[in-house]
């Protein structure tokens, strides 16, 4: 993602640019998990699993993305960027890890 | 946020620039919204230990569910962030005609999947997939409560678009707070749409 500034572009140009790269990693995401769950993989087996892992790592990035770049928490103060990031991690590796037990 | 007290003489670029911090929207907002995302998160966790005590079960009502519906819906929600994010610059570069543009088309996916979800429950429940499911409860509870928030989503939109109406009032500060909340929205259905219809 572009993020240093480009001293001859101005600055509406290049927030547009971001959240439209943001926008097209986000509709990817969603494709590629689709993909991955098209088959028949049964739950807690271990291809099933793998695929659930993948999934679970998509749709961390995909929030990750929609807080940092839509939310715009890659220009706020450090406790909302530790704090938003605390939550996708205790979140996503809480629920993988129920999954998995 | 220092921009809501701006007069339309005042309304020009604001957006943050290079390497400075600054809180997008107002502390208020970012209350609401990080203790939305805590309960929320509370809940999600919830679910999946009620799943894990019956997987099976789960899992065999998970398949139930149309993979396809879900995956228009988030790029609907995804596509109604962009447009709400490119409201907000608009308003931060003063071009306020073209935020009031892009806060309509926000709306207007809104609404699409508010239609798209009435859709899918319709056909859920014309196949027998009610409540008296333990995954169909929670999937009714969770998807309800965020269309909850959407049609809140909603109201608070037009209240932006209302105040961007008004030439005595334009505050391009209630436009970053009210995407803001929007923003939620979409990082909420992203974790449902994993939660409940992939991780099966």
């Amino acid at each position: 993602m572009p993020q240093a500034p480009a001293a001859s572009t101005p600055r509406p140009r290049r927030a547009e640019r971001v959240i439209w790269l943001a926008w097209a990693a986000l509709v990817t995401a969603t494709m590629l998990a689709w993909l991955l769950t098209s088959g028949d993989a049964q739950a807690n087996t271990t291809a099933g699993n793998a695929l659930v892992g993948a999934v679970v790592v998509l749709a961390a990035i995909k929030g990750r993305l929609i807080i940092r770049y839509f939310m715009e928490v890659r220009h706020a103060p450090r406790w909302l960027q530790r704090a938003t990031d605390a939550w996708l991690a205790v979140l996503w590796i809480a629920l993988f890890s129920i999954y998995l037990s | 946020v220092t921009a809501s007290s701006a007069t339309p003489a005042e309304v020009a670029p604001s957006g943050p620039r290079a390497g400075e911090r600054r809180l997008p929207g107002d502390i208020d907002m970012w209350v609401m919204v990080l203790g939305d995302m805590f309960f929320f998160g509370c809940y999600f966790i919830v679910y999946m230990v009620f799943r894990a005590r019956s997987v099976q079960d789960f899992s065999a009502a998970q398949r139930q569910l149309h993979i396809g519906i879900g995956v228009i819906n988030t790029v609907v929600l995804v596509t109604s962030s962009l447009l709400a994010a490119r409201a907000v610059i608009a308003v931060q570069d003063g071009a306020l005609a073209q935020a009031r543009r892009m806060l309509w088309a926000t709306g207007a996916c809104g609404v699409l999947f508010i239609l798209i979800k009435a859709y899918e429950w319709h056909d859920e429940i014309s196949h027998g997939h009610t409540i008296s499911n333990e995954f169909f409860s929670f999937y009714y509870v969770f998807t309800g409560l965020h269309l909850v928030h959407l049609a809140l989503g909603l109201l608070i939109l037009g209240v932006a678009l209302r105040e961007l109406r008004n030439p005595r009032k334009q505050r391009p500060g209630i436009v970053e707070q009210s995407v803001l909340f929007w923003h939620m929205i979409d990082l909420l259905w992203v974790v449902i749409f994993a939660l409940l219809y992939l991780m099966r």
